[in-house]
């Protein structure tokens, strides 16, 4: 196994990360020497309760934060180096996002919501395209709904298409079941394993829901500003086991 | 790309009605402008075309020889019209009757503006050869003649003539006019060289040709030659013409304003709407580049809409005005280019200007506001946003006005808006500490929310308060201008002048005037005399002066002096006291100014070849608009004495009047009766032009209510931007509060009251505001007398927390109606 995961490359390194904030009451360390490795491919559930520093990591290994200090390798490229212009460029050619709120542009359709993200990248067919992820994650007939229009589930399976419309090497999700019932949570998560597998993304899910984490091949834990690695079910590096024995089939169309 | 997700996001925001606020503000900023440029031109035009009509041309050189041919030949040649007229008194005679008469010898093109009355109606012909008409006093005096004699010609009285269109105003040219052709002059042979005679020029054109003219021509004319126009001088149509045209400038220019400040808050909201939707992109990727593209077209799109529809609206309101407005008036039509120009310039100017500073905002909104919601941007910069919007405002008011007064007044209120504000939040913050979200006492409730909110208030305090502010200053303003007015031209202002009244009819004429109940004014005095001295230097005429002479420049032309023991009415003295010595002299002050006269200096006037030596003892300001006698110098009657004179007097007469026996008379029969009893007086009729001034007056007024209900408008639009911009926040609070158990009347009743205190504010901090602007247009614009409106200070807080208390409560219905589960959900 250790061969194994020395064969894959990183798609996230960081290297004792430090995130302070300076407040009211003085300096506030959020993160505190954090070190981690994803591999490539790999899921990993970072758990922890609120305000334990775990959105502060995902902004920050997602390149839409700076850190204090430590160093932070996303797909081999070193995010100290790059300005906020260069960060878009990465973000756009090798990042997505599923947030808890969907965040979707609510005076957009569904269709075009999932289009944004590949026009913006200068994607040609990104109407086909878009319109395939929709039927992927089963909203083929609600291209021309406004979000306000879908329920919860829908909107967060409309975020899901869009997410994995520019094929993303590194997909980031913050609470993505936080906003939907268990059962919708459930389907959505399905839905998020299954194209995650398909598209052999790595997948790096903040979410203080202990089932879902489960669902992952790696779980680590924040607590007060450190990460610890508290994987127990699986072998930390056997990359898509986590998927396998996920007891639910995805509903992917 | 962005082009077309800006286009995107354009025909969506749209289509969900979503865009509806800045488009509107930008459209009745827009609107206003182009609809009033148009409205006020139209106007502007009519008020001086209609005011041109008194000099039947737009510009006349008033000559006592013919004038160099070359300058009418500089009119051919930048395309003006003109017609050269002469006028000269002549004795006619009507078989044993005769009568000194003003001959008017018209050319052909005579009158370049205006009609001819006849009794028998207008027209636009004139009196064939050796035909004469004339005027209708000029009948009566010699017993309607079939014939007249003038020099050799003699000339038959074809018709009678109601009223010239350059009838003039001059009550010292008193003859009756006999109207004849110019070319019939030569024939009589009565212009022999030195003969006394005046060549009125008359010209008219476009603006632009009449500018190239004077800017050509003024310069070549001599020290006898007057170049006259409408406006020049103190005539009470140029007065009214020049307020008249600076309100609507003044109303426009706030009208704008109070677009700018509604178009700011909608841009503002517009930004914050778009908070979430910059991140989001940012997040998967959009470069600054992308976003700045996507945002600078989407904001395009929505300013041309607005633009367009704002164009739309201000032709169908130029329209719509058209149809209300006299025909004469609405056959005005000037160009469209500048109201369009001046639409299209002002909505990108303010759209975009007031947009920049939320625009800056928004564009740096950071892509972790997607995970961390309360992020926003760019913080620092609000001396920026009040820079751009200061400016804005001047570039457009300049723009607009060309007058840097008016402008500068304008922005100085707006700061001093700003000013009172930043105070009243500081204070506000403090004061509000400890308040608490005590849910028992609606009034403590919405003190709470007003100092949770104090920064947002703050920003609605601009719209509320500056709408008010424009509001008063507009009500204001209007009626003092209409009081004016009035009062320069009350009901009965004179219609008949009575002038060369010998000294011995005085008497007579004031039982006369008794006798039929007709209440006349003073009778003045009249002499004519030259002023020579000043403290014994020698006054030199202007055309010396302009030459190289050194000397103190003085009035070329005889002046009319009177003499009396009192200050006449509507003459107030500004400096020293009236006459108390024989030797003394009151000025009135336009006169004092331009001679640069102080009291105690000693004038010496030319009076039948005699010197009379006088101090100024006073200097007296001069209401001229009241169509009263006034006179620049004004002496003791022993100063004056044995000097030859006439008298003058005005009276009003209706056009149906009481006689002494009960029998009713027309006023053109009176009139008649008096000419009849007093031969030698001459009646001049100025009825006529009063009815003009009126009828002026009445246009401007129109102009006045219409320019209010534009701003009226104007303010109800930034009103409903105001409470829309608060929507958000307050649907949270409700919620929150409602789940808490507030119950429905707490909190309508601490919404009333939290609208009605904000209210209330803006309603006092507009009215400090808008004294201090009333204050700086009086003064420095308008000339008016200043004066403080205390009743408003009570009026201003109440109305204003009514209105807004109300449209408070009508925007946040929806919300005070709905369930908790409701609120919760939409919060």
């Amino acid at each position: 196994m250790s061969t194994n995961s020395e064969l894959i490359a990183s798609a996230i390194c960081v290297s004792n990360l430090n995130k302070t904030v300076v407040t009211q009451e003085g300096e506030l360390t959020i993160l505190n020497g954090i070190n981690m490795d994803v591999k490539q491919g790999e899921s990993v559930a970072i758990l922890g309760p609120s305000g334990s520093g775990k959105s502060t990591l995902l902004g920050l290994l997602a390149a839409l934060d700076t850190p204090t200090s430590g160093e932070i390798m996303l797909d081999g490229v070193e995010l100290s180096v790059l300005n906020e212009e260069q960060k878009a460029a990465l973000r756009k050619k090798k990042v997505s996002f599923i947030f808890q709120s969907f965040m979707l542009v609510d005076t957009l359709t569904a269709l075009e919501n999932v289009m944004l993200p590949a026009e913006l990248a200068g994607v040609i067919d990104a109407k086909s395209k878009a319109e395939n992820m929709l039927e992927r994650v089963g909203l083929g007939h609600r291209l021309t709904h406004l979000p306000k229009q879908l329920s919860g589930g829908e909107q967060q399976r409309v975020a899901i298409a869009r997410a994995f419309i520019c094929e993303p090497k590194v997909l980031f999700a913050d609470e993505p079941t936080g906003n939907l019932d268990s059962v919708n949570g459930e389907k959505i998560a399905d839905m998020l394993f299954a194209l995650n597998q398909e598209s052999d993304t790595t997948l790096v899910l903040v979410t203080h829901d202990l089932q879902l984490a489960q669902r992952c091949a790696r779980q680590l834990t924040m607590e007060v500003g450190h990460l610890t690695e508290t994987t127990k079910s699986l072998p930390a590096n056997d990359v898509h086991s986590a998927v396998e024995q996920t007891p639910h089939k995805a509903e992917v169309v | 790309m962005s082009w077309q997700l800006a286009w995107r996001l354009f025909k969506r925001e749209l289509s969900q009605g979503q865009l509806i606020l800045i488009v509107l503000a930008i459209t009745l900023a827009v609107l206003s402008v182009s609809g009033l440029a148009r409205v006020s031109e139209r106007l502007q035009v009519a008020i001086n075309g209609e005011a041109a009509n008194f000099i039947a041309a737009d510009r006349i050189i008033n000559s006592p020889v013919a004038i160099a041919p070359e300058i009418l030949t500089i009119a051919e040649d930048i395309g003006l019209k003109h017609v050269t007229n002469m006028q000269f008194n002549s004795m006619v005679y009507a078989d044993d009757n005769f009568q000194l008469v003003t001959i008017k010898a018209v050319g052909e093109a005579y009158p370049l503006k205006g009609v001819i009355e006849l009794n028998s109606g207008e027209t636009s012909s004139l009196p064939s050869k050796h035909q004469a008409w004339y005027e209708n006093r000029l009948g009566g005096l010699l017993n309607y003649p079939k014939h007249v004699e003038l020099g050799d010609v003699k000339f038959d009285m074809a018709a009678e003539i109601s009223r010239l269109p350059d009838g003039g105003f001059n009550p010292f040219a008193s003859s009756p006019v006999l109207l004849i052709r110019l070319a019939d002059v030569a024939d009589t042979g009565i212009i022999q060289p030195g003969s006394r005679v005046t060549y009125l020029y008359q010209f008219t054109g476009n603006p632009q040709q009449l500018t190239q003219f004077e800017t050509q021509v003024k310069p070549m004319l001599n020290n006898s030659q007057r170049w006259v126009d409408v406006q020049s001088g103190d005539s009470p149509i140029a007065s009214a013409v020049k307020r008249a045209e600076r309100f609507l400038l003044l109303a426009s220019l706030l009208g704008i304003a109070l677009a700018c400040a509604a178009i700011g808050i909608a841009a503002q909201r517009y930004c914050q709407r778009h908070y979430d939707v910059v991140a989001m992109l940012k997040t998967f990727g959009a470069s600054g580049k992308q976003i700045r593209q996507i945002f600078t077209l989407h904001l395009l799109l929505v300013t041309g809409l607005g633009i367009l529809l704002g164009l739309i609206g201000g032709m169908l309101l130029d329209y719509a005005i058209n149809g209300f407005l006299p025909a004469e008036i609405a056959a005005y039509s000037p160009p469209y280019l500048r109201p369009i120009m001046l639409g299209v310039a002002t909505g990108l100017i303010s759209a975009f200007m007031f947009s920049a500073y939320p625009l800056l905002r928004l564009l740096s909104i950071p892509p972790l506001r997607v995970l961390q919601n309360q992020l926003e941007g760019l913080q620092v910069g609000m001396w920026l946003h009040l820079l751009l919007s200061l400016s804005a405002m001047a570039l457009l008011g300049y723009l607009y006005s060309q007058s840097i007064e008016l402008t500068m007044t304008v922005v100085s209120a707006v700061l001093l808006l700003g000013l009172l504000l930043s105070v009243l939040g500081f204070v506000m913050v403090r004061i509000g500490h400890g308040v608490g979200m005590k849910t028992t006492n609606p009034l403590q409730l919405a003190l709470a929310g007003l100092r949770r909110r104090a920064k947002q208030n703050a920003v609605q305090l601009v719209g509320f308060s500056s709408a008010l502010v424009l509001l008063l200053t507009i009500l204001a303003l209007r009626q003092d201008l209409l009081n004016e007015w009035q009062k320069q031209l009350p009901e009965n202002a004179p219609n008949y002048f009575l002038v060369n009244i010998a000294p011995e009819d005085t008497k007579p004429l004031d039982d006369f005037l008794d006798s039929n109940n007709i209440i006349a004014t003073d009778i003045y005095p009249v002499i004519r005399g030259r002023l020579t001295h000043i403290n014994d230097e020698k006054l030199i005429s202007r055309d010396q002066h302009k030459n190289g002479t050194q000397g103190r420049v003085g009035i070329s032309r005889e002046l009319n002096l009177t003499f009396r023991d009192t200050l006449p009415p509507n003459n107030e003295i500004t400096q020293g006291t009236f006459n108390q010595t024989d030797d003394e002299v009151s000025v009135e002050s336009g006169v004092a100014e331009r001679l640069g006269l102080s009291l105690g200096d000693t004038l010496t006037f030319s009076i039948d070849n005699q010197r009379v030596n006088v101090t100024v003892a006073s200097i007296r300001t001069v209401q001229w608009e009241t169509l009263q006698p006034n006179f620049f110098m004004i002496f003791r009657p022993k100063a004056l004495q044995g000097f030859a004179y006439t008298s003058m007097a005005s009276f009003h007469l209706d056009d149906e009047t009481l006689a002494i026996n009960g029998s009713k008379l027309t006023a053109n029969a009176l009139v008649l009766q008096l000419i009849q009893q007093f031969p030698t007086i001459s009646v001049i009729d100025v009825g006529a032009m009063v009815g003009q001034l009126r009828q002026i007056i009445d246009q401007v007024s129109l102009s006045l209510s219409l320019v209010l209900a534009l701003v009226l408008l104007a303010s109800a639009l930034v009103l409903i931007a105001q409470t829309e911009a608060g929507m958000a926040t307050r649907q949270r609070e409700l919620a929150v509060l409602r789940t808490f158990g507030a119950s429905g009347w707490l909190l309508r009743s601490a919404t009333g009251f939290e609208f009605a205190l904000l209210g209330a504010i803006a309603g006092f901090l507009a009215v400090i505001v808008a004294e201090f602007a009333l204050y700086m247009l009086k003064t420095q614009v308008f000339e008016l007398v200043v004066y403080m409106h205390w009743p408003w200070w009570a009026i201003s807080p109440l109305a204003g927390a009514f209105v807004v208390a109300v449209l408070g409560m009508w925007r946040c219905r929806q919300l005070l109606n709905q369930s908790c589960g409701a609120l919760l959900k939409a919060g």
